[in-house]
């Protein structure tokens, strides 16, 4: 008699588990729906992303959550545990149309897989908007995100503002075929080339911060006069100036995406900018432009999400809106 | 242990239907349990079109678990589906996509290539004779992973022909066709595991190799279709995945093997080999479907809904620990 109580216990338990698990999701849905009535009343805004587990993401996350609260609708964030998990991401935007929100604002992972899904939420009459990464869904409300090209010139802008005409300079891209990392390099090279500068080694790192490492140092072996480094991601910037520091050079070097580590080492003096995305504001003009697709007003269909520039002079500011934004 | 025996024995007539219905239907009360639960907590999961989305989120791991019974009624296990499954809808996608040739040859081309790396598993464990499937699948597993992202360099390939999403796209009613293949696939497998020679054999492979052997059985023969089987099953799996996306990705089903062995193991199917039903594989797969789907309709996020699932996990198979543990004193 006992054991099968105790069998039955363990079921019971997990029933629990899950009740548990109910309540602590309904806290986290942050967002309140008191204010601002009419059209809004009842809409939730459901915000599926690659995944909540990188910063990137929480920082979109906060975003998200700050327009909800500020602009008085409810905004469910959700997203798998990786971006390895696209069935998952595909998965939880068929859950969020089963509950018909408002409006739908998405970060696709693979952008091919969700437009099925997405086809069906907008036949419903559910506004989609997509928000960092695009995908070829011809109802969509809007794409908000910035363009790595964009970024990769204002990089090459900051890195020639640094030198002098005619100075040698390397670049280091991400993986071969890496479509994002690729236009920030070819930005780059355009804005670099239109001030005059030379362009003498351009070579793929992964986006590995060892790999860059070795990669920079081969590259100082055959150009000794190079004045300059740009690199399509942080982690990729800071490999290459550990083998610059290596080899007791002093030359700037400039990343992009605008991480902690690397804002970090900018207010040390060592990395001379970033370019950063903002994933902050993707989050906070997806929701923010959601709502004007429920109230039937007119929304852009390409917005621009922006571009910082991050040097020595506003790190330390930088560096503490990314630390008060995930503290939420 | 010595105050449970006394008591057992005592209680046995009550007992006994008890332990026989629990033994049986101890998953399905889970689910039921479940259902029940989180009907309770949302009034979004009783619907049709959320059923209908369980069970077409569920058909992809039914398929793939179904395929990974069979390895574990035999004592092993088929760490490799889930890039069985990639490196299978990656060629089809070449095929029928990047060649554009006829789709049906590029079904072919799918179905094949997951026999193929099913039947090398196969190969490597007899032939070879390493030393346990766990080795030769982990093996094909990255063997597998690997070439699915070299052959487009990591490129996915998204515009299938309508015939190659039929499966993963089209409806019957409101019936998903994915998940009637899922219960045409369960009843030939029930009927293969039991009303067929093989199907016996890999019961019995299972229960004792040695004395299976001895009996005669051409086990190698038999664990290398076993093996093939799961493949097969895994590019199928693809084939419906492809159809729900409309898009093949050298990523697909990353670690897709962990939900399949889950399923069969919650479904009542023992580790050790011998012990498990398609039924219960089944409902295996569903409890897991319904678990992820309830937390999503309960914005519970994901990190936490890996937690609840390896609790369910832990959970099922201490019910089967108490069971044979019973079992064994009766």
């Amino acid at each position: 008699m006992k054991k099968w109580v105790k069998s039955l216990g363990v079921v019971a338990m997990a029933a629990s588990m899950i009740i548990a698990s109910g309540c602590g999701g309904e806290k986290s849905s942050g967002g309140s729906s008191e204010k601002e009535g009419n059209d809004l009343e009842g809409k939730t805004i459901s915000v599926v992303l690659k995944t909540l587990s990188s910063p990137y993401w929480k920082y979109v996350e906060a975003g998200a959550k700050a327009a909800g609260k500020e602009l008085g609708v409810e905004v469910n964030v959700v997203g798998p545990a990786s971006e390895s998990q696209v069935i998952e991401q595909v998965n939880m935007i068929e859950d969020q149309i089963n509950q018909s929100p408002g409006a739908l604002v998405v970060s696709p992972t693979q952008p091919s897989t969700v437009v099925p899904s997405l086809e069906q939420a907008t036949q419903q009459g559910i506004p989609v908007l997509l928000i960092d990464t695009d995908a070829e869904l011809k109802d969509k409300t809007t794409f908000i995100g910035t363009e790595n090209f964009t970024a990769g010139q204002e990089a090459g802008k900051l890195l020639a503002s640094m030198l002098n005409k005619g100075d040698e300079v390397a670049l280091i891209s991400g993986a071969l075929g890496n479509t994002a990392t690729d236009e920030r390099i070819k930005g780059a090279k355009k804005a670099l080339e239109d001030a005059g500068m030379k362009v003498v080694a351009e070579q793929p790192a992964d986006s590995d911060k060892s790999k860059a490492m070795s990669v920079m140092e081969n590259i100082l072996q055959n150009n000794k006069n190079i004045k300059g480094v740009f690199a399509a991601n942080d982690d990729m910037a800071l490999g290459v100036l550990r083998a610059v520091e290596a080899k007791g050079m002093k030359i700037p070097v400039i990343g992009t995406d605008g991480t902690v580590e690397a804002v970090e080492s900018i207010i040390a003096g060592k990395l001379a900018g970033t370019i950063a995305q903002s994933p902050y504001d993707m989050g906070y003009l997806g929701v923010e432009n959601a709502i004007k697709a429920i109230k039937g007003e007119k929304v852009e269909k390409r917005i621009d999400s922006g571009i910082d520039v991050i040097t020595k002079e506003n790190a330390q500011e930088k560096l503490e809106f990314l630390k008060s934004i995930t503290k939420e | 242990m010595r105050e449970l025996a006394v008591n057992s024995s005592e209680t046995n007539v009550e007992k006994k239907s008890v332990k026989h219905y629990l033994s049986k239907f101890g998953a399905l009360i889970g689910l039921i349990i479940l259902c029940t639960v989180l009907t309770i907590l949302s009034d979004k999961f009783l619907t049709i079109n959320n059923i209908m989305n369980i069970a077409r989120q569920s058909s992809i791991n039914a398929l793939l678990a179904l395929g990974m019974l069979l390895p574990i009624l035999t004592a092993g296990i088929d760490l490799s589906v889930g890039s069985i499954l990639a490196i299978s809808i990656m060629l089809m996608g070449i095929v029928s996509v990047n060649m554009g040739m006829h789709p049906i040859l590029g079904i072919l081309v799918c179905l094949l290539v997951g026999c193929f790396f099913g039947w090398l598993n196969g190969i490597l464990l007899t032939k070879l004779k390493l030393p346990h499937p766990f080795i030769s699948t982990l093996g094909t597993m990255n063997i597998a992973r690997g070439l699915a992202l070299i052959v487009t360099a990591a490129a996915p390939i998204a515009g299938f022909p309508y015939l190659i999403q039929f499966l993963g796209r089209e409806f019957v009613g409101p019936i998903p066709v994915s998940f009637l293949l899922v219960i045409v696939m369960y009843i030939i497998f029930h009927i293969f595991l039991t009303r067929t020679k093989t199907g016996r054999y890999i019961y019995a492979i299972g229960g004792n190799k040695e004395a299976a052997h001895l009996s005669g059985i051409n086990v190698d023969r038999v664990l290398v279709i076993v093996y093939t089987i799961s493949g097969f099953m895994a590019s199928l799996a693809g084939l419906v995945m492809v159809g729900r996306v409309n898009s093949a990705f050298p990523l697909a089903g990353l670690s897709y093997e962990l939900d399949a062995i889950a399923a069969v193991i919650i479904g009542g199917a023992s580790f050790f080999g011998g012990v498990g039903t398609v039924w219960g594989t089944l409902i295996g797969a569903l409890i897991i479907a319904v678990l992820r789907n309830g937390l999503n309709l309960l914005n519970v996020s994901a990190d936490f809904q890996m937690a609840v699932i390896g609790f369910v996990i832990i959970a099922a198979v201490y019910v089967d620990v108490i069971r044979q543990r019973k079992s064994k004193k009766d």
